[in-house]
């Protein structure tokens, strides 16, 4: 396994103010890496910094040279008044790959087509963004994240707004993606559970204990913190 | 009639960005900036008659100030801790009240300033016959060119910084792109006029569809539409132009707004 991304001693958080401080961290290659803590903890600031979005505030952060980031942020982040089609939705995750006011290629409408069609939502690619289901617009999201051929999927609460089966099939699709496209998957959840079944590694995040935990799965069970967010000890 | 007819298309065409980026309130300050920016050159000309700055175009001027506002507009949230809407507001207030205020010490271009404030289009300056057509002919290229970008930065900002987009420097562009408009069709057309045109068809398009680029494309034409008939009628019934340009604009968003409740609500 490769080392794709190393924090070491890291601060985050918003503005200036730290939220965590003295993160070591590294995330390796064809992991699945959930990310759990309580609301406000910090989860998402954590992978916002992880993938460059967001500054680390102190420390040493190193990203694997040409690492490429597929982003599916939480879709109440878009803006209802636009009128984006799924299709032109999902062709804004190929702009990873077509610069600044470079146009599209004929192989980068092949890439939407094939991403569209690997996120099962072909039938979608028509309607209007903001006019879809919950579930449909993770997808449209997941879609448009593998169009720019990525080497890690990092997923900020892909099923906050999910029902039980709603959920199963966005995790499903993305445990496919992950062993079809040979991919790295962050994933940030409140659901302990979700992350339990599917999460290869954990990483607690929870600002009001000053702490940062990362293990992998079977370790998880053994660990004192985790065993008590997950509800297993009192 | 030229001159009013690009004017309106381009205000519409860059309309829609105005409204999908909830900037509405940051071109109704810029055309109070524009209008400013002409009022103070006419100002500081009555006051140094004799010296350079009575060579100062106010033209010029007027889009100096304008890019200069919209620059702080695309670069404020870096550095400022208030909101966007309080920067807006304060640029919004201080620019109308500095018209009124330096428009009643001019006793030369009184004429003028009414025309920035309310509209006139009837008579145009030689100059913004070629000025005009040419500004809206190069911002429709650099919107083409450019459209991806536009859109992929204003919807999804955050997407963009993280595929390595220069963010900043296309927001520069588009708020640069659209200061100069709003300075050029300001002074021809009127503040209130120039604000309606952005505003209105964009409205009235997202009306009528829910494909984007048809949206820009409806936009312009009845921004074309709006300035074209304001102009128009209120040469036949010998009405205030600029109000009338509005006007028909106001017309469009309400016929738009019927046919988008009775054909897509029942």
């Amino acid at each position: 396994m490769n080392e794709l991304i190393k924090l070491d001693d890291v601060s985050i958080g918003f503005g200036k103010t730290p939220i965590i401080r003295g993160i070591d961290l590294t995330l390796t290659s064809g992991q699945f890496w959930g990310v759990i803590g309580p609301n406000g903890g910090g989860k998402s600031t954590l992978l916002k910094t992880v993938i460059g979005l967001t500054e680390p505030l102190a420390g040493s952060f190193k990203i694997k040279e040409g690492l490429r980031f597929g982003y599916v942020p939480q879709h109440e982040k878009y803006d209802n008044l636009f009128p984006v089609s799924v299709e032109e939705m999902v062709t804004m995750g190929r702009y990873s790959m077509v610069p600044f006011s470079k146009k599209l290629k004929q192989e980068d409408r092949e890439a939407v087509r094939i991403s569209i069609e690997k996120t099962g939502i072909t039938n979608l690619s028509n309607k209007v963004f903001r006019e879809l289901s919950g579930g449909e617009k993770q997808k449209v999201l997941i879609a448009k994240a593998i169009c720019g051929n990525p080497d890690v999927l990092v997923l900020d609460e892909p099923t906050s707004s999910l029902d039980l089966k709603g959920e199963a099939e966005i995790m499903s699709l993305i445990k496919d993606l992950k062993d079809e496209l040979n991919l790295t998957v962050i994933m940030v959840s409140h659901f302990a559970d979700t992350i339990r079944k599917y999460a290869d590694s954990i990483i607690l995040v929870d600002k009001d204990k000053d702490i940062l935990l990362n293990c992998g799965i079977d370790d998880a069970v053994s660990n004192q913190h985790i065993k008590r967010y997950f509800g297993l000890q009192s | 009639m030229l001159v009013a007819a690009f004017a309106g298309a381009i205000c519409g065409f860059m309309g829609v960005y105005v409204v999908l980026r909830r900037v509405v309130f940051v071109s109704a300050a810029l055309t109070q900036v524009a209008g400013f920016g002409v009022v103070l050159t006419f100002y500081l000309q009555s006051l140094f008659l004799s010296s350079l700055v009575s060579h100062i175009d106010p033209f010029i001027f007027s889009i100096f100030v304008t890019v200069l506002a919209a620059l702080f507009f695309s670069l404020k949230k870096d550095y400022m801790p208030i909101s966007m809407e309080g920067v807006i507001g304060f640029t919004f207030l201080i620019s109308s009240s500095l018209i009124i205020i330096l428009s009643d010490k001019i006793v030369q271009g009184h004429h003028e300033i009414h025309n920035i404030l309310f509209g006139s289009a009837v008579v145009v300056e030689p100059d913004e016959v070629i000025i005009v057509p040419l500004v809206s002919i190069i911002a429709f290229i650099i919107n083409i060119l450019l459209f991806k970008d536009f859109i992929f930065v204003s919807y999804d900002s955050e997407t963009a910084q993280l595929y390595k987009y220069p963010v900043k420097y296309i927001n520069l562009i588009f708020f640069i792109v659209l200061a100069v408009i709003l300075a050029i069709t300001t002074r021809a057309l009127g503040a209130l006029t120039v604000f309606s045109l952005l505003v209105l068809p964009a409205l009235s398009s997202m009306y009528l569809s829910r494909r984007l680029i048809i949206i820009f494309i409806l936009s312009a034409v009845f921004g074309l539409l709006s300035a074209v008939f304001g102009y128009f009628f209120s040469f036949i019934f010998s009405l205030p132009t600029g109000a009338t340009m509005a006007f028909a604009a106001s017309l469009i968003f309400i016929f738009s707004y019927i046919k988008h409740e009775l054909f897509n609500n029942s």
